[in-house]
């Protein structure tokens, strides 16, 4: 009885809507994937709280997630200086934080100054610190801007995509926003709930100011299959994130909600410990540090099968650290990966390997067997675990899965190095390389086969140091891309990291939502939610 | 007890009050041990002080630094517990060390939550295996005692994660979850007491008499079961207090359990300090009770 | 009473045709538990695959008998341990009375209370990596018996001290038997139908709580199948609308505690 009243009055609701035709309005309900840990923009570093900074965080420089191009955002224009140490930002005139208070140079300094402080420790402001020094902000006049940093930064501008603008006089502090939303209410563990920010400076091409939005309402849920049952009645109307079983699931219900964005930058891989400090057999040691062990490994799993049956062929057989969806520093030139166990066994025999009644043994006769972990919980994960563990059965080697929760496995990985092999992902955010130099300067602390070396373990390793820290200093992109693309080839031929797949990114939408338009780069769903609306008929039910 | 309802005994109150501050005293020793064995446990398992955050490729070597000395303050086990104990006192129940909020706003946000669940549930399961166990009185034969039989045993066979996912995939409220999982046990409990107390000689005797079926129900049943009933609301709250826990977890509900599942995954110490003295509270509390009502049902007759 | 002694009889004919099937699963299962067949997976049930294949193309039926065969023998014999437990310390505790009475109590009490994960955590860190995966199966049972009384306890001892006044005890108490020979010749004979309970109660809860090892590096490790790991399958509402057989361990599993609850000799739990 109800719910037919509901449903009457969302008609009415529906035709007095249609007579206006002004698709403005309702708010949007979709979830974040766990607590935002702070509102803060400067010490973001988890997940949910940068979706929130994303909504709510006004920036510099944009970089748009479809184009991959940089815009004019809070500034109109910029320019980096030749050395690369210094950006000067003309502001936009006239601008206003959500809560009024008037918008100028004194804030960005203001930002950009606690963003700087050494005790900060946070992921945006370290990826700023070039070198020892101080950085030297100044701010001619009020539009104006210029920040000197003590070392060149390779790609600096792109890095203040990231850098939300926090007042250095509002009374309410970070809670004073210059980006489409603020957020009105928060219960913790419950939900955030975000509001249209009237003094959002954009406005559409028609003139009307944007968002269009009246808010939005983001339940914190952990349990993606919570998620997605409440999506699939209606109580939300976007997922920004979807895996490929529930892809599937939903195409059957209703073939227009799932959007594929297409191949995404995250990606899997395994590696295999080659720390000197891993309490392991000598033999053990020596297989891992093999080339050709490592590239045996990787030509023996079929990564089209697991494509197909863990992401339901929502995902791209890898072989390199940059995915095909980073259009610029992705090097083309590099063998599309195929599965070969022939010449898996062929390498496996010039390092000195035997091949016999189906078991792989090393020179002085070993069984060649290892456990791979990985975290717990994760059950695409387990899944691809247990296909490598088959595949790698048919070259004879024998391979223990096993799953550890993550402080354990984390314990493993950086403090014992106590594991044979480990599977994990990285979820990439950055385009650019200079947010991999940890992973591959052999001196970095996610250079996670070997960390924190004092000197390169191996000709080949001193080699990427020397390209990694070419391609952070060149200046013009050319010549990092050069630098970079020999990287890449390196780590193709040497397989530090076994790279499995690059995952599709998978999201959906209501019928109700319009102008979605889904992209690789986080976050993929809502990256232009300025320009979201909800229709009519949905706002009602939305607002239940 | 011919009459029915509980023989005056003289209440000896100096006695009582002196068991009771004894009873006091050995609660709360039980308590504060199992704070600092639940400090002991998380300090010493594997992965206490390495933090996710490690593995961000953006952070520089000193963040990471910064990172790996945070958690050295709590080095020392003993002393960093007595100092939580005497800064407890003052009501300060420390910060927790992965969403650097204070402890006693985290508990505050989410007790609630927690309470009115297990309070509702245990409200339902009681009023639901009473009616079914007073049914069972007035309509006596296999037919009831099979299908009760039946429907309990499969909910006993039901393992509480399974509940809780179907309760996921129907998105019933928590607190039938839990009384889901409390409802059998209560009712073949309650079930069996009732069979007893109307079997008991007086019982009979009084119905013999052509008493009405409330006034034997009143007078002399519930007079008979109290205690038992009693100690059964004791041993029902620590029973769904612990069920709570990990549906709780399962079904992303913003309580108590679901603070307990994230302050292991994440090593909080402080946290589950706090935590582990709550849950022992409740369930020392709930234990007592019921053991406190067996004292008296057995002076009592 | 006839009618309960057939009940009786088929259930026990039951349990042990399932005990059997199990035992007898290298003989009865058409395929390998491991065997991926990556051509058909999560397949319908049909004559090839009986119960259909999981999402890695296994065999479900193959999986479900070795599953029963690792779950089934170990559940029960863990659930006998922690009964076992809960009969000998609940009897102690009503048996000998005042402090060592309160002392189990408490301890009883700190165990249930506690955040037994780290406890688990700690012991898969001292282990190695590498165990073969039916010695890991059988230590995660033993600890689970061993932290896993506690939940009977209270049950046992509270129908303990109503038997400790009883006559043949007072008798046995004066003739001067010493308390563990009382306990195991007269309580816990006593206390039989009380035990019978608990044991089909925690068999469950045992089977459950190795799924959930499992996640943390113990339990049975992939890909040897156990009923635990297989009703994970549940977890995920797609893979069980895709093949309603995934459903087929969580029904054998009430079958067999329906069982046990009609062969044991039970009246209630907590009396």
């Amino acid at each position: 009885m109800l719910r037919r009243l509901r449903v009457f009055a969302s008609l009415i609701l529906f035709a007095a809507a249609a007579c206006a035709r002004a698709q403005t309005g309702g708010v949007l309900h979709f979830c974040l994937h766990g607590e935002p840990k702070t509102f803060n923009p400067n010490l973001v570093d988890d997940e949910a709280a940068e979706n929130v900074r994303y909504l709510t965080g006004g920036v510099l420089i944009r970089l748009n997630r479809q184009t991959q191009v940089l815009e004019p955002a809070l500034a109109s224009s910029w320019q980096v200086s030749k050395d690369g140490r210094k950006i000067t930002f003309q502001l936009r005139k006239s601008l206003y934080f959500s809560d009024g208070t008037p918008f100028t140079s004194e804030d960005v300094a203001y930002t950009m100054k606690s963003l700087m402080d050494p005790q900060l420790h946070s992921p945006t402001g370290d990826s700023f610190r070039s070198g020892e020094g101080t950085v030297e902000i100044q701010t001619p006049t009020i539009g104006t801007i210029s920040i000197t940093f003590p070392a060149p930064i390779a790609g600096l501008e792109r890095l203040f995509d990231q850098v939300a603008i926090m007042s250095a006089h509002s009374p309410k502090k970070e809670m004073a926003v210059l980006g489409p939303f603020y957020v009105s209410d928060y219960k913790a563990g419950s939900y955030v709930e975000l509001a249209r920010n009237p003094n959002y400076w954009k406005h559409d091409a028609q003139g009307h100011a944007l968002p269009y939005l009246d808010g939005i309402h983001l339940d914190i849920q952990r349990n993606r299959d919570i998620e997605l049952l409440r999506f699939e009645r209606g109580d939300l109307q976007l997922i920004n994130r979807l895996d490929a079983e529930s892809y599937k699931r939903l195409s059957k219900e209703n073939s227009s909600a799932p959007r594929n964005a297409g191949t995404g930058l995250d990606s899997d891989f395994l590696w295999f410990n080659e720390s000197p400090n891993a309490p392991m057999a000598e033999s053990k040691k020596s297989w891992f540090r093999t080339t050709e062990f490592r590239r045996a490994i990787s030509a023996a799993i079929n990564r089209d099968d697991i494509s197909r049956m863990v992401f339901d062929g929502h995902a791209k057989p890898a072989y390199g650290p940059i995915s095909p969806a980073n259009h610029f520093w992705f090097n083309a030139a590099i063998p599309a990966p195929k599965y070969d166990p022939q010449s898996a066994l062929k390498l496996l025999g010039q390092a000195g390997f035997r091949f016999a009644n189906d078991e792989l043994r090393d020179k002085s006769g070993n069984r060649v067997e290892f456990t791979l972990v990985t975290n717990s919980g994760n059950a695409i994960r387990e899944k691809m675990a247990s296909m490598i563990q088959q595949d790698l059965s048919e070259i004879g080697i024998k391979v223990s899965v096993v799953t550890l929760d993550f402080p354990s496995l984390l314990e493993r990985m950086t403090r014992t190095f106590d594991y044979d092999a480990c599977l994990l992902g990285l979820v990439n955010t950055d385009l650019d390389p200079n947010g991999q130099m940890t992973v591959w300067l052999s001196s970095g602390e996610n250079h996670q086969w070997n960390p924190s070396q004092k000197t390169p373990a191996t000709p080949w390793e001193a080699e990427l140091d020397k390209l990694m820290h070419q391609q952070a200093t060149a200046l013009n992109d050319t010549e990092r891309k050069k630098a970079f693309d020999q990287a890449q080839q390196i780590i193709y031929e040497q397989q530090p990291l076994i790279y499995i797949v690059n995952r599709d990114v998978l999201t959906a939408f209501s019928p109700a939502v319009h102008g979605a338009s889904p992209t690789v780069l986080t976050p993929p769903a809502f990256w232009n939610a300025e320009v979201l609306q909800l229709a009519a008929s949905s706002q009602q039910g939305a607002e239940r | 007890m011919s009459r029915g309802t509980l023989p005056p005994f003289s209440v000896p109150w100096k006695k009582v009050m002196r068991l009771f501050l004894r009873r006091a005293v050995w609660l709360m020793a039980v308590i504060l041990a199992g704070g600092l064995l639940g400090a002991t446990l998380v300090r010493y398992a594997p992965g206490y002080g390495v933090d996710e955050r490690e593995l961000d490729p953006r952070l520089s070597q000193a963040s990471v630094e910064a990172l790996r000395v945070q958690h050295h303050p709590n080095a020392n086990l003993l002393g960093y517990y007595a100092k939580y104990l005497t800064n407890a006192v003052r009501g300060d129940l420390g910060i927790s060390e992965s969403t650097q909020r204070p402890v006693s706003e985290l508990i505050r946000e989410r007790f609630p939550v927690t309470a009115k669940a297990v309070l509702l549930g245990m409200l339902s399961a009681w009023s639901l295996a009473f009616f079914l166990a007073m049914l069972g009185q007035y309509f006596r034969g296999w037919v009831f005692e099979v299908s009760s039989t039946l429907l309990t045993g499969f909910l006993l066979a039901l393992p509480s994660t399974v509940i809780a996912l179907l309760f996921v995939y129907f998105r019933a409220p928590v607190y039938l979850a839990i009384a889901c999982v409390t409802f059998p046990k209560l009712f073949r409990f309650i079930h069996n007491l009732l069979v007893q107390a109307y079997e008991q000689p007086h019982v009979l005797a009084a119905r013999a008499r052509g008493i009405g079926p409330v006034r034997i129900f009143l007078r002399h049943v519930l007079a008979f079961a109290s205690p038992a009933l009693f100690a059964l609301l004791g041993v029902s709250l620590s029973l769904a207090f612990g069920a709570a826990i990990p549906i709780e977890a399962l079904t992303d509900s913003p309580g108590i359990g679901q603070l307990a599942w994230f302050a292991a995954i994440n090593r909080d110490l402080p946290l589950v300090v706090n935590l582990t003295l709550l849950v022992t509270l409740i369930t020392v509390a709930g234990n007592s009770l019921a053991d406190y009502s067996g004292h008296l049902a057995t002076r009592a007759s | 009473m006839s009618s309960s002694k057939s009940l009786r009889l088929v259930a026990g004919l039951l349990l042990s045709a399932i005990f059997l099937l199990a035992l007898g699963a290298n003989f009865v299962a058409p395929y390998s538990y491991a065997k991926q067949f990556r051509n058909a997976p999560s397949a319908a049930p049909s004559a090839v695959h009986l119960f259909g294949t999981d999402a890695l193309g296994r065999d479900e039926f193959s999986r479900l008998l070795f599953g029963t065969r690792v779950s089934l023998l170990l559940a029960p014999a863990a659930a006998l341990l922690s009964t076992f437990i809960a009969g000998i310390l609940g009897g102690l505790a009503a048996f000998l009375g005042g402090w060592w009475e309160r002392a189990i109590l408490a301890s009883a009490d700190l165990l249930m209370a506690l955040p037994l994960l780290f406890v688990l955590l700690a012991l898969r860190a001292t282990l190695p990596l590498d165990v073969a995966p039916l010695i890991s199966a059988m230590a995660t049972f033993l600890i689970l018996s061993l932290l896993g009384w506690p939940s009977s306890l209270r049950v046992v001892w509270a129908a303990a001290r109503n038997i400790r006044e009883s006559d043949f005890l007072l008798l046995a108490r004066s003739s001067g038997s010493s308390p563990l020979r009382v306990i195991v010749r007269q309580i816990l004979p006593s206390l039989s139908p009380v035990l019978a309970a608990q044991f089909w109660v925690t068999i469950p809860v045992f089977i459950l709580a190795e799924a959930t090892l499992s996640m943390l590096g113990l339990g049975v490790m992939e890909p040897l199948p156990s009923w635990g790991n297989l009703l994970r399958g549940l977890e995920n509402p797609s893979a069980f609308q895709a093949n309603p057989w995934t459903i087929a361990p969580l029904i054998l599993l009430i079958i067999v505690v329906f069982c046990f609850q009609f062969i044991l000799p039970s009246r209630g739990d907590l009396d």
